[in-house]
């Protein structure tokens, strides 16, 4: 055999090993070449010019210089680790311009921090710091240097302007503790503070307390310095109006949120840019008596593909009431039909425009513009220009500034007494801005959100919602209405063509029923706050009727008067027959001399109550107000384990930290 | 009387159980670079593709299992799906052809063939695994995001995705959901030990993919000169250098198949040409 194989082989092979050789010796020289060349192809990074800056050389170290050089006179030092405080520092940098200076931000790590003593030298000079706390009260890495240089100084600083906003987290033991140190620290060197320390958290809201303090902190620099933040050279305008004279209606927004006829051709998903358009199948008044309007309502979800769970959140799209916006066209003489667009002037920027343009001013002050809530600070600062009464105009930039006494005017004159825009604008009659700038100004309109009061088991295509109508007088006498909640009152089913619609979506919440039905839960929900527990009753007596085990099921509702508004009275009656709704307690808080709320029925029970809690694994629920009931309730919480559980004060608040902790002790709040 | 605030909770054992792990963890040579914001684009790059193959062998066992009694409580994939987000942060990188351009690291496949033997072998087990990445990524994570984003200044979350849970409104919240749902687990004795167990398994598996692109990266920058001389100096040619730190089976996943084929076929032809001859 291997006799014949090569000689057949070879006979054969002649002219066939060639050209397998040719082929051969091609192949694979065309593979190499392909490979090589396809290894040379993979991963070309691109050049990133952050990265190669990284590590900068240091040959000018002399900030000061800097400065003098670039005609800056604030310097904005940032100690950042994760890039916010950096960020901050930027912003504020680039606020500067907007107010007649000019700020550059600058990390510390980068310059000799000794020469703050120089500051002097350049005029209306200021130091502004963003510092973070790191870890246990650490500095930064870029600001370990100057931490270290400052506690063993001995400088004067006598000629430095600065002022520290300090970055941290409230649950950590040294909060802002780099911030607290730096703003002492530079007044004990001789330095002159001309703002308060700014104190951010961010295990609440870092980035409001960081603009809550801005607004405060350039109108005082401006005072400070003496410099008018007004006039020709500083526009603080952000956007620049256009006005269309000839363009096609189907061009203009006339409400919508994202997409341009949204709401004409609806087409899921649906969300926050892109809600649906749910007809409303009911309206009705819940309470029998007393002054309030509460309400039940229904939307239609059928056929949006919208998808809920009980303890979910609908969010509304309400507009404001036709005769306020009517009003401020009034008061300040324009035609609010007149359709516009507000361009940013900053074209680098990714918000285009304040609210969808191009529009005319009545969608803008109807769907997209908050009209009601009282003015900020910094709304009345740059309207003041505006006021042709210079005793106004006084006023207002008053109450925009930080001084005490501006602030408690602006308490009192503003706040206190419940003065909106329309109000502001009619109590000062010379106080006529432009529209456009105040269509700037003014916030935007937002979404509200009710706790849905419907089971998707139980009504996969409604949502229904209880609210309450927000309607009170005021010092100035006039009476404020609520914008959701009197829009939402006049929705009325109509079955003439034109039903009534809420745009709404879904908002997703974590306040759920236990996932085995055979678990115990204890739901507290006064007033409104019944409203997410008529739909967890729903489902608990949903899966009752699937044959599923269903635990004890505990409500305890309150409300003002028995014969009053005690809302879905009728429908917890009969959840009470069927013994889904196992204990019902109801607190009425005005039926009897003094006060009966749910935390004293909570303490009358506190046996069944600690039973259920701590032997039987039950679910706390907490829905309603925030400020006093939900507080109230903890506290009764609190004595029960004192009580029952023989614990101390702080081991019971650290028992009921434990149940939030470990989903046990859920609330739905608001204030 | 003494309080009775004994844990039994299987979310408060689990945590216990693996605090040591979890400090090793954060300790990784890897992740202190990442906290002191000195991440580079290939360490990134290379996580995601780790965490690309991770996800995809988890949220596919938990798929198959989602009905089951331990898996069902925290079954939550609206709310905490990765994959889609990793494809798009991966396409974003590598383009279109970032399948056939990912680097997976060994630790990474290792990880994968757990989570798989999990799910087929012990889907009981699986809520250790899901418990350290979601609650991870919802924690710690976030913070990760914003160095991610700040070191490779990024702009518009892009190519950051992964970081981004728009499903979940309050992390705290769904954590606190979350860890109720645990808890709700029902599991003998036995079971109970291997899951904490198996805890620190996963967080084990992750320290060993930390180290392994902490080691990647080293040799990316040892590497470099001799990988100049041998390609144009203007392509910092990462393909190579994953070859460089890896075993074989690594590199393959360069070429696309049918070019390996081609060549494995080639080299038959060869060695039974020689032979022949």
């Amino acid at each position: 055999m291997a006799d014949t194989q090569p000689t057949e082989m070879m006979e054969e092979d002649e002219p066939f090993f060639s050209n397998l050789d040719l082929f051969l010796f091609s192949l694979i020289a065309g593979l190499l070449i392909y490979w090589l060349i396809f290894r040379k192809k993979a991963e070309p990074i691109p050049e990133f010019k952050k990265l190669e800056t990284a590590a900068p050389t240091t040959r000018d170290t002399s900030f000061i210089d800097k400065m003098k050089k670039t005609g800056k006179n604030i310097v904005v030092f940032y100690g950042s680790q994760t890039g916010t405080a950096e960020e901050f520092s930027n912003r504020l940098a680039k606020d500067a311009h907007r107010y007649g200076m000019k700020g550059m931000a600058a990390d510390p790590e980068e310059y000799d921090l000794s020469e703050l003593s120089r500051m002097g030298e350049i005029d209306n000079s200021l130091a502004i710091f963003c510092l973070a706390t790191y870890g246990e009260g650490d500095p930064t890495d870029n600001a370990q240097d100057f931490y270290d240089w400052l506690q063993e100084a001995d400088a004067d600083f006598s000629g430095l302007k600065y002022t520290v906003f300090a970055l941290g987290n409230k649950t950590y033991e040294h909060y802002n503790a780099m911030g607290k140190y730096v703003d002492k620290r530079l007044e004990e060197l001789g330095a002159q503070r001309i703002f308060d320390l700014g104190m951010g958290d961010d295990d609440g809201n870092l980035e409001e307390d960081f603009v809550s303090w801005r607004e405060q902190f350039w109108p005082a620099v401006c005072e400070h310095f003496g410099v008018e933040a007004t006039g020709e050279e500083s526009s603080i305008r952000q956007y620049e109006l256009k006005v269309h004279t000839d363009l096609n209606m189907n061009k203009v927004y006339t409400g919508e949120l994202g997409r341009l006829k949204s709401f004409e051709n609806q087409k899921p998903p649906f969300d926050s840019k892109n809600p649906f358009l749910a007809p409303v199948t009911v309206n009705r008044k819940l309470n029998k008596g007393g002054e309030r309007h509460l309400m039940h309502l229904e939307l239609d979800i059928t056929g949006s593909k919208i998808r809920y769970e009980s303890g979910d959140h609908v969010a509304v799209y309400p507009i404001n009431d036709t005769a306020m916006v009517n009003k401020i066209g009034e008061l300040l003489a324009v035609d609010l039909d007149t359709v516009i667009s507000l361009n940013n002037l900053d074209e680098e920027s990714n918000k285009k425009h304040p609210f969808p343009c191009p529009t005319t001013y009545r969608t803008a002050l109807t769907h997209y513009l908050d009209i009601t809530n009282s003015p900020r600070t910094n709304v009345l600062y740059e309207l003041a220009q505006y006021a042709s009464d210079p005793k106004d105009q006084e006023n207002m930039r008053k109450m925009a500034s930080s001084s005490a006494e501006g602030k408690a005017q602006y308490q009192s004159w503003v706040l206190d007494s419940c003065r909106n825009i329309v109000a502001i604008l009619e109590d000062l009659p010379s106080l006529r801005p432009p529209i456009d700038h105040l269509c700037e100004l003014l916030p935007r309109l937002q979404a509200r959100y009710y706790s849905i009061s419907s089971s998707s088991k139980v009504h996969p295509n409604s949502i229904h919602i209880c609210a309450v109508v927000v309607e009170y007088q005021t010092k100035t006498g006039r009476v404020n209405k609520g914008v959701a909640t009197n829009w939402l009152k006049n929705k009325m089913p109509t079955d003439n063509g034109h039903k009534a619609t809420v745009p709404m979506y879904i908002r997703k919440s974590q306040f759920r029923l236990p996932f085995k039905s055979t678990n115990p839960i204890i739901m507290i929900g006064p007033g409104t706050g019944i409203a997410p527990f008529i739909g967890f009753i729903q489902e608990r007596g949903w899966l009752k009727e699937q044959g599923k085990e269903v635990g004890e099921t505990v409500l305890y509702f309150g409300c003002r008067h028995k014969n009053e508004d005690f809302l879905y009275q009728e429908e917890l009656a009969q959840f009470e027959k069927t013994g889904v709704l196992t204990t019902l307690n109801v607190a009425f808080s005005r039926d009897q001399a003094e006060k009966v709320y749910v935390q004293h029925h909570l303490k009358n029970n506190k046996e069944a109550v600690w039973k259920l809690v701590h032997t039987d694994n039950a679910h706390i629920y907490i829905c309603g107000d925030a400020r006093n009931m939900a507080r109230d309730v903890q506290t009764a919480f609190y004595e029960i384990a004192e009580e029952l559980g023989g614990m101390s004060r702080p081991q019971a608040v650290d028992y009921i930290k434990k149940l939030m902790t470990k989903g046990r002790y859920s609330q739905d709040v608001w204030s | 009387m003494e309080p009775q605030i004994t844990d039994s909770d299987l979310s408060e054992q689990i945590k216990a159980a693996t605090k040591d792990s979890h400090v090793r963890a954060e300790n990784t040579e890897l992740m202190l670079s990442y906290q002191r914001g000195r991440v580079t684009l290939q360490q990134y790059k290379l996580l995601l593709c780790s965490l690309y193959k991770i996800y995809e062998a988890l949220e596919e066992v938990l798929d198959c299992n989602a009905s089951h009694d331990a898996v069902a409580p925290i079954y939550f994939p609206q709310e905490l799906s990765r994959l889609p987000a990793l494809r798009s942060d991966l396409q974003h990188f590598y383009g279109r052809g970032w399948r056939e351009q990912m680097q997976v690291p060994d630790a990474a496949l290792a990880y994968v063939q757990r989570l798989q033997q999990v799910g087929r072998e012990h889907p009981e087990y699986l809520v250790a695994h899901a418990y350290t990445r979601y609650l991870g990524d919802l924690s710690g994570g976030q913070v990760l995001g914003r160095i991610t984003q700040r070191s490779l200044g990024l702009q518009d979350g892009e190519g950051l995705s992964f970081f981004s849970f728009p499903n979940i409104s309050s992390p705290k919240l769904f954590k606190q959901l979350y860890r109720s749902r645990m808890n709700s687990i029902t599991l003998t004795e036995e079971q109970r030990r291997a899951v904490l167990e198996e805890a620190n398994t996963a967080f084990q598996l992750n320290i060993q993919v930390f180290d392994e692109l902490q080691e990647c990266v080293s040799c990316v920058s040892e590497t470099e000169p001799a990988v100049r001389q041998r390609h144009t100096p203007q392509t910092q040619s990462t393909a190579a250098d994953v070859g460089v730190c890896e075993p074989l089976q690594g590199s393959l996943s360069l070429m696309p198949r049918l070019l390996r084929t081609l060549l494995g076929v080639c080299v038959l032809l060869a060695v039974g040409m020689v032979y022949a001859f």
